[in-house]
């Protein structure tokens, strides 16, 4: 009967009906097999189950439940793909369906009126609105319900166009059809959908920034001067990351120096910010609000002031005069020159560093304890035995600014980085042209220290690259300082020319273009053409840069000095770690994933989690720092707040149907559950501040105790069968 | 490695046209300097033309696929996996195979015209290269091939010639041992070279084409001796004895080349041409004469009195 109901209501929206049966065999099976009393009830074994847990909390009677089901166009996203009118007409005679409507943008205020008036007029229990997607406008509708004058947690939502249309473009008659069945799986469960109330829990009045590049810098600062007490967690031994290591910025030429050092001071002065270097997120725990983070501080072999202080060595404490850097017979390359200037293993990666506090190389030190001598009995800094310390602090909410690293551009083999000496990276040339770099600012050619008069700037060098080798995306501020780097040559070597290989010049940022021009006004070539490959003299060691010029439409093999490879970047090597410890999620190419690309760029979809900077994708500066200010802004939005709401979705424990065996206990992965004495019985019971309502309990539990609050058996079950057995009137 | 150790592996060799025709040395060395290392090449009867990926490919698509299918059905009746010495013939015996095994409609398509002469492509066997075979372990490996050395090549400054088509197109190329899979700077033929004693040199543009390839040499001799011509100008910068392939087409190229640029450029060069083969044979105490060196369009004689 149920079976004979289905097709005859679906035959009305959906004419080719066998075509799109194909999508459900299951569901034809179990109708099949479904005896016509069985399923003439609809929804009633679900009703029976939702009786038990009645004392629980209390239940909406089915019986009782007036749904009003509200169905959005989404411009034409969803009306483009489906029949509204069908799907309108099909929902109309699903059970507890009291109202139907369709508008264009149900999100809209016009939308949000509709569904107002509909709930007063109908006296409706309960709304379910088939839009988007859950992500983008579960929180606008539930605001709509509250605004209706009915319990938020009344509403509930059909994916028509995310799952639906978007996927169905060419499918009119499926996804007309397979919209009916989100409604009526949507329907099932509002009739069951019962009041919930949020709980609020006050916030630690912190907030923690890992990772101390600009981004970090900014986004530490800014929450410091809205008196938020900050953690600044920077692995390396000082803050002040890529940008510290170049030369000019661009369009407007200023030292990068000139404007990072004072903001490096600034964060070390801070009497809010609490900075970290050399130090690592270890673990997480907790949720927004509330997160509980141990850091682990790396055995520096060096103490600050401040821990020698609390060690007793009044006045002592590394005050950075490099006595023991002297004295220390180990030689490194080291790593913030790229290689191309000697460190000691007790070391500072350069003279300006913050905070100004050595370091012990301990995979390189031989502990032969000169340094210690050197460094006297009254500072008495240097401890060779320091182990790595685990700190833990509380916090509110969380910025990661993990930054980037340059793509290793020797696997693109054809242009030779690493194999010919005078083919190096963009970083590299940052390091030579800085006057505080390696050559004192002389660009030299590798080979012979010899004065380069012809440079072969290589832009896009693993980037918009497809073969499989390099990355597939536009690595955004490549070109940009190629031009630099070219003004930069003009400027220091007379007579010098740079000859520019590229795809296009992507100038699109503020007076970017007119940077663009100035540069070919002052004598820079431009070829467009991809490089094919890189061949080396082997007696002059001078370099043929082979490539197409495709505006002239012929083949160049163009000898150069020296080549410089604008290199691809990608996520820093600990991205992957540490987005894992804090539940963010990544897209395919390695970059943080925002929670919405355009309206909600610097948010995570992990609460209380938010991202500044180049770890959610390439930006030059300028949009570093605005991704980082707008993070510290939406971080502190919740600290001001003074308190969170969490979801109230917590499993709860029927006590009566509780055996007390504690299985569901040692099952949480947010330690949530524990078992308690009443009555006389060991019963289980719910932190809800803790539990995030995932279910692992609830699904488990043999007796069936667990009651999960918005996820319920019986509002489950009533949207199995709904699916399964129709479910229409 | 003795004689009498026994094939380990059996191959059907697949010897394609220029080798049995141009270099039989290069055949006669494969198969018996195999034979040391435990492959057995069997003769794959009734082989055709594999046929040339250039000229056929440019042409017509299907004409190639249906004739290389024809020459692995040989093999797949054999049950034999197939080897052959020549890197155009791996560009078709290899490639076709490939897209006939994951390419249904392709497939089909080739059974249809191969049912006319009662065969049928299957997909059962699996096609290599000899140098392949010399270089992973599974097979063979460089250790093994320095093992059977006992007349080393010391002293001689041997560049290698890796030819195009066994290593590009890079996405189309699947050789298990990872060092292969390097298309624009490999080392695992100077590996190869090394085990021989000799001493394998860098030199530049590594990489580029002989000039023969892609039907150059046969729609535009001087061109293709042009590209031919800057090869040897910077094999002759770095005084390599000799240089090796491991494909009889460019060998073709470079020896005979030599001639053809000496008459048209009035350029002498006298460098030595070897397949790998040739150089592994003399490196295991083969004869000049049982390699055919003699046969060779530059005289191979100052590198043998180098090395022997």
């Amino acid at each position: 009967m149920m079976a004979e109901k289905k097709k005859a209501t679906t035959k009305k929206t959906a004419s080719k009906k066998p075509d799109t049966k194909k999508a459900a065999p299951m569901k034809q099976e179990v109708k099949k097999q479904a005896p016509a009393p069985a399923a003439k009830p609809k929804a009633a074994p679900a009703a029976e189950k939702a009786a038990a847990p009645a004392k629980a909390v209390s239940t909406t009677q089915q019986g009782d439940a007036r749904v009003g089901v509200f169905i959005c166009h989404c411009g034409t996203n969803i009306a483009g793909s489906m029949d509204i009118e069908a799907v309108q007409e099909a929902s109309k005679r699903i059970p507890n369906v009291a109202f139907v409507d369709n508008y264009k943008y149900m999100c809209s205020m016009p939308g949000q009126t509709v569904i107002q008036k509909a709930v007063h007029d109908n006296k409706l229990t309960a709304v379910v609105v088939a839009a988007c997607t859950p992500r983008l406008h579960e929180p606008t509708f539930r605001t709509a319900t509250k605004d209706a004058g009915l319990n938020p947690f009344r509403f509930e939502m059909a994916n028509i166009r995310d799952q639906n249309s978007w996927v169905h473009m060419h499918d009119r008659v499926g996804s007309t059809e397979k919209a009916i069945d989100a409604i009526k799986i949507a329907v099932a469960k509002a009739a069951l959908l019962q009041d919930l109330h949020p709980k609020s829990v006050p916030v630690e009045k912190a907030a923690m920034v890992v990772g101390a590049g600009v981004a970090g810098m900014q986004a530490a600062l800014d929450l410091a001067a809205a008196g938020i007490k900050t953690y600044l967690i920077e692995k390396d031994m000082s803050i002040g990351g890529r940008m510290s290591q170049l030369d000019k910025t661009f369009p407007t030429l200023d030292c990068s120096q000139c404007i990072l050092t004072p903001k490096m001071v600034d964060v070390g002065r801070s009497e809010n910010i609490e900075l970290m270097t050399w130090s690592e997120v270890h673990e997480v725990e907790g949720y927004i609000g509330n997160f509980d983070v141990t850091i682990r501080k790396k055995a520096r072999g060096v103490m600050t002031p401040k821990e020698a202080e609390a060690k007793g060595i009044v006045g002592g404490g590394c005050n950075g005069c490099g006595d023991c850097d002297g004295v220390c017979p180990v030689i490194k390359p080291n790593e913030f020159e790229v290689g191309m200037k000697p460190r000691k293993a007790i070391y500072i990666n350069h003279p300006q560093v913050v905070p100004l506090i050595y370091t012990i190389d301990f995979d390189s030190c031989v502990k032969c304890g000169l340094c210690v001598t050197a460094c006297g009995p009254e500072k008495r800094a240097i401890d060779l035995e320091m182990k790595d310390e685990f700190v833990k602090v509380k916090v509110d909410t969380v910025i990661l600014a993990l930054g980037y690293e340059i793509f290793p551009i020797e696997k693109k083999e054809e242009w030779g980085y690493k194999r010919y000496e005078n083919v190096i990276s963009s970083l590299e040339f940052e390091r030579l042209i800085c006057a505080s770099g390696p050559t004192g600012g002389h660009l030299v050619r590798p080979s012979d220290g010899k004065t380069p008069m012809k440079i072969g700037f290589v832009l896009c060098a693993g980037s918009r690259d497809n073969t499989g080798t390099g990355k597939p995306y536009c690595s955004r501020f490549c070109c940009m300082y190629s031009l630099k780097h070219a003004h930069q040559v003009i400027e220091k070597i007379p007579g010098c020319i740079p000859y520019l290989f590229y795809m296009d010049i992507r100038s699109f940022g503020k007076m970017y273009e007119e940077f663009y021009y100035r540069i070919q006004d002052e004598g820079a070539k431009f070829i467009r053409g991809r490089v094919a490959n890189i061949i080396e003299d082997p007696k002059t060691k001078n370099l043929h840069v082979m490539t197409d010029d495709t505006l002239l439409d012929r083949p160049i093999d163009m000898e150069v000095d020296m080549v410089v490879l604008a290199a691809a970047i990608q996520p820093s090597d600990d991205t992957n770690r540490t987005r894992k410890l804090f539940g963010v999620s990544c897209s395919m190419d390695g970059w943080l994933l925002e929670a919405h690309p355009k309206l909600n760029p610097c948010g995570t979809t992990t609460a209380g989690v938010f991202l500044a900077g180049v770890c959610q994708g390439p930006k030059d500066i300028p949009d570093t720092v605005a991704s980082a200010e707008g993070a510290a802004s939406a971080a502190s939005i919740p600290i001001h707040m003074g308190e969170v709401e969490l979801e109230p979705y917590f499993a709860q424990c029927i006590e009566e149907k509780c055996a007390g065996w504690g299985m569901c206990v040692n099952l949480c992965p947010y330690s949530a559950l524990a078992l308690v004495e009443k009555d006389g019985r060991t019963v289980m019971q719910v932190t809800e501040a803790k539990c995030k309502g995932c279910g692992t309990c609830g699904g488990f539990c043999p007796g069936g105790a667990i009651w999960m609050q918005h996820f319920t058996t019986p509002q489950i079950c009533a949207q199995i069968d709904a699916f399964l057995l129709g479910g229409e009137q | 490695m003795s004689e009498e150790s026994g094939a380990k592996h059996k191959f059907a060799f697949y010897l394609g046209c220029i080798a049995p025709n141009r270099y039989p040395g290069c055949e006669a060395a494969s198969i018996k300097a195999m034979k040391k290392l435990g492959v057995e090449l069997v003769p794959l009867k009734g082989a055709s033309c594999c046929p040339a990926p250039g000229a056929f490919g440019s042409i017509d698509l299907n004409v190639w696929y249906a004739m290389a299918a024809r020459n692995l059905v040989l093999a797949e009746q054999m049950k034999m996996d197939i080897a052959l010495l020549c890197n155009g013939c791996y560009k078709s015996i290899w490639e076709v195979n490939h897209k006939l095994k994951h390419n249904k409609d392709l497939r089909d398509g080739v059974n249809e015209v191969l049912k006319e002469i009662d065969m049928e492509f299957k997909g059962t066997i699996n096609v290599y290269h000899t140098a392949e075979l010399l270089y992973n372990e599974r097979f063979v490996g460089v250790d093994k091939v320095r093992d059977s050395v006992t007349n080393p090549l010391t002293g001689a400054r041997i560049a290698v010639h890796y030819g195009c088509h066994i290593v590009k197109p890079h996405k189309d190329r699947e050789f298990e041992k990872e060092a292969m899979l390097n298309t624009e700077h490999p080392t695992w033929m100077e590996e190869l070279v090394a085990a021989l004693g000799a001493t394998p040199v860098e030199y530049r543009n590594k990489m580029q084409c002989c000039g023969a390839g892609g039907g150059v040499r046969g729609y535009d001799l001087v061109h293709s001796l042009d590209i031919t011509n800057e090869k040897l100008i910077n094999l002759k910068e770095v005084k390599a004895d000799a240089l090796t392939d491991i494909c009889p087409f460019c060998q073709l190229q470079f020896d005979r080349g030599q001639i053809e640029i000496q008459e048209k450029f009035g350029v002498t060069y006298n460098l030595p041409v070897l397949h790998y083969a040739e150089l592994l044979g003399l490196a295991q105490g083969m004869s000049p004469q049982e390699l055919g060196l003699d046969l060779h369009g530059i005289s191979c004689e100052p590198f043998l009195q180098k090395v022997l």
